[in-house]
């Protein structure tokens, strides 16, 4: 019988067996994969997937290099939250100034720091002779609209952990104290590798959705403090001894609001839960007897959290002065714990950020007071680093109706997409193109496909803008859908 | 676990790519065109290619970013179309 055919024929027969042996093959190999993965996916722990640690998703060991991607170049110098860091130095400057005396009114510290830096006098002066008065004017105008925004941020924030007391210095509050003079026992651990394991994951199960280790680098520790938190902030702080290793966690701000910033995001929210997971991680250290202190939003800091977050591994710095991650681009509040527990610490990350950043700039286009420069790094504190300037950046908290704060250099950064094929695609391309090539077209098809509103749009209608914000709101931050305001003004 | 790191989609695809593949090869048989080793990969790049912009418009709307879906879909679509034309005279390439 097989003599009648012809050799098309047989052709085809063979091509079909062939390709019936091959999916054969492939369908049993797939059902395998399959149904061990789908025993053992962390999307199967319904509610609970980020507990699972599911969302570090990104493989960092290709892109670990042995020293941070930020330059050493001179002598360094810690910082004096005092007077260098905005919340600081802007509530003294609100207590202290009076337009008779001016800056010769102001304390020695604060003086000499308003005489070397004058455009922050100035912007700082700004926020309180016209940024606030305006922004209360048409908080009452148009208030109505952010309600529901406004309550799930306050309800986010509600819950809270208290800081550290006044009174507890390092050497009590860090401490697992049984009674006076008595320290919890301390368990040996069995290595510094399992124990970067075991801290990872409990991590994970606090609520952190990234998690990184560091040896402590004490430029990050600030000289002066910014609160008290047991530490005089007119003092120099030597750092602690116990200040050895410092955990960064972090977790990102819901999505949707997230892009509907300014005037719909929310920090708090995102501080909550970062907060809440520092505390949880510190008691759990504490619980095995070794110290440890957690430096978290919203302003409880004794150090810089994003140098060390980029030392940990997590991230390297934009060009807006925070955080890039490879999972959750800049859409991340991240928090510190220091300690002693002996572990083994990550390794930094170069994924093509900088190279990235040097070029793309879209966030300096979306900054709407222009606190993001487009000029190259500069040298800060003997590193060379992106700055921003940030009295510019904070006036503008202060110049939209959205929960405190702006957030748009975080949204509108190319990184910060949401995790599916097409976003986790994109980043994969750019982290593995030594040639920067691709950086120039993600850039390009970023601003044609994502296209924002004009950045003076984002500011208050008094200030000449239209209260908009980069994407809408999800229909649950929406007035329109839930209240009536019929019986009212709206 | 995401959809395409699942077996079971593979599992499907595979199936379906076959079935599609085997029934291919017929009709370009019966229209007297042979498929060689370059015309089978000519093949497969462009099915890849459709399947990445309809994908592209697809999450895309998922996402609700409807500039880039609009955008996406049109550009990569006559891309899609416009290769399939030439892919398609290139296939007829030594026709018997």
């Amino acid at each position: 019988m097989s003599n009648n055919k012809t050799p098309e024929q047989l052709n085809r027969r063979k091509f079909l067996k062939v390709a019936g042996a091959a999916s054969a093959a492939a369908g049993g190999l797939g059902i395998g994969l399959w149904s061990v993965e789908s025993g053992k996916d962390p999307m199967s722990h319904t509610g609970e997937e980020s507990f699972q640690g599911a969302t570090q998703y990104f493989n960092r060991t290709k892109f670990e290099v042995d020293l941070p991607p930020y330059e050493k170049i001179g002598p360094t110098r810690r910082v004096d939250a005092r007077t260098e860091v905005i919340f600081s130095r802007i509530g003294r400057l609100r207590q202290e100034w009076d337009d008779e005396n001016g800056i010769d009114g102001l304390s020695d510290d604060l003086k000499a720091y308003y005489e070397k830096h004058p455009h922050y006098l100035k912007s700082d002066l700004e926020y309180f002779r016209e940024v606030l008065p305006k922004w209360r004017e048409d908080r009452q105008k148009y208030q109505d609209k952010y309600v529901l925004t406004h309550a799930w941020n306050n309800a986010m924030g509600s819950v809270w952990p208290p800081g550290i007391p006044d009174s507890e210095p390092p050497e009590i509050a860090d401490f697992p104290w049984t009674a006076p003079g008595q320290l919890a026992r301390k368990y040996k651990m069995k290595s510094p590798e399992k124990t970067a394991e075991l801290i990872k994951q409990m991590a994970y199960q606090f609520g952190s959705t990234l998690v990184g280790i560091t040896k402590l680098n004490p430029d990050w520790v600030y000289k002066h403090t910014m609160r008290n938190r047991g530490i005089d902030v007119n003092k120099p702080l030597d750092v602690p001894e116990h200040w050895e290793y410092a955990i960064v966690v972090g977790t990102p701000m819901s999505w949707d609001p997230f892009y509907a910033n300014p005037t719909y995001g929310s920090s708090r929210e995102s501080y909550a839960k970062t907060r809440i997971a520092a505390y949880r991680l510190a008691a759990f250290i504490k619980e095995l007897g070794y110290a440890a202190r957690p430096h978290t939003p919203a302003g409880d800091y004794d150090l810089m959290v994003v140098p060390i977050a980029i030392d940990a591994g997590l991230a390297e710095q934009g060009r807006h002065g925070v955080l890039v991650t490879p999972e959750m681009g800049s859409n991340i509040r991240p928090a510190v714990v220091t300690t002693n527990i002996p572990v083994k610490t990550d390794k930094p990350i170069s994924f093509g950020v900088e190279d990235f950043c040097r070029t793309c700039k879209i966030c300096a286009d979306q900054c709407p007071t222009g606190a993001i420069s487009t000029e190259d790094k500069v040298e800060v504190r003997g590193y060379r680093r992106w700055q921003i300037d940030i009295s510019k950046c904070h006036n503008f908290w202060y110049s939209n109706l959205g929960n405190v704060g702006c957030r748009l250099c975080l949204t509108s950064c190319p990184y910060s997409r949401k995790s599916n094929w097409l976003h986790r695609g994109a980043m994969k391309v750019s982290a593995n193109d030594p040639t920067g090539l691709s950086h120039g077209i993600l850039t390009d098809l970023q601003q044609r496909f994502y296209p924002a509103p004009d950045a003076e749009k984002y500011f208050i209608p008094s200030m000449g803008g239209s209260n908009a914000s980069y994407r809408k709101p999800p229909h649950w931050l929406q007035v329109d859908e839930y209240i009536d305001f019929s019986g009212g003004a709206k | 676990m995401t959809i395409i790191t699942s077996g079971l989609f593979w599992f499907i695809l595979g199936i379906l790519f076959c079935i599609a593949l085997v029934g291919f090869k017929i009709w370009m048989e019966d229209r007297g065109v042979k498929m060689v080793w370059w015309k089978w990969g000519l093949t497969v790049i462009w099915i890849a290619f459709a399947g990445f912009a309809i994908a592209f418009a697809g999450v895309s709307i998922g996402e609700n970013e409807m500039t880039a879906a609009g955008m996406g879909g049109l550009i990569f679509g006559i891309a899609v179309i416009v290769s399939g034309f030439i892919f398609w005279r290139l296939l007829h390439l030594g026709k018997a």
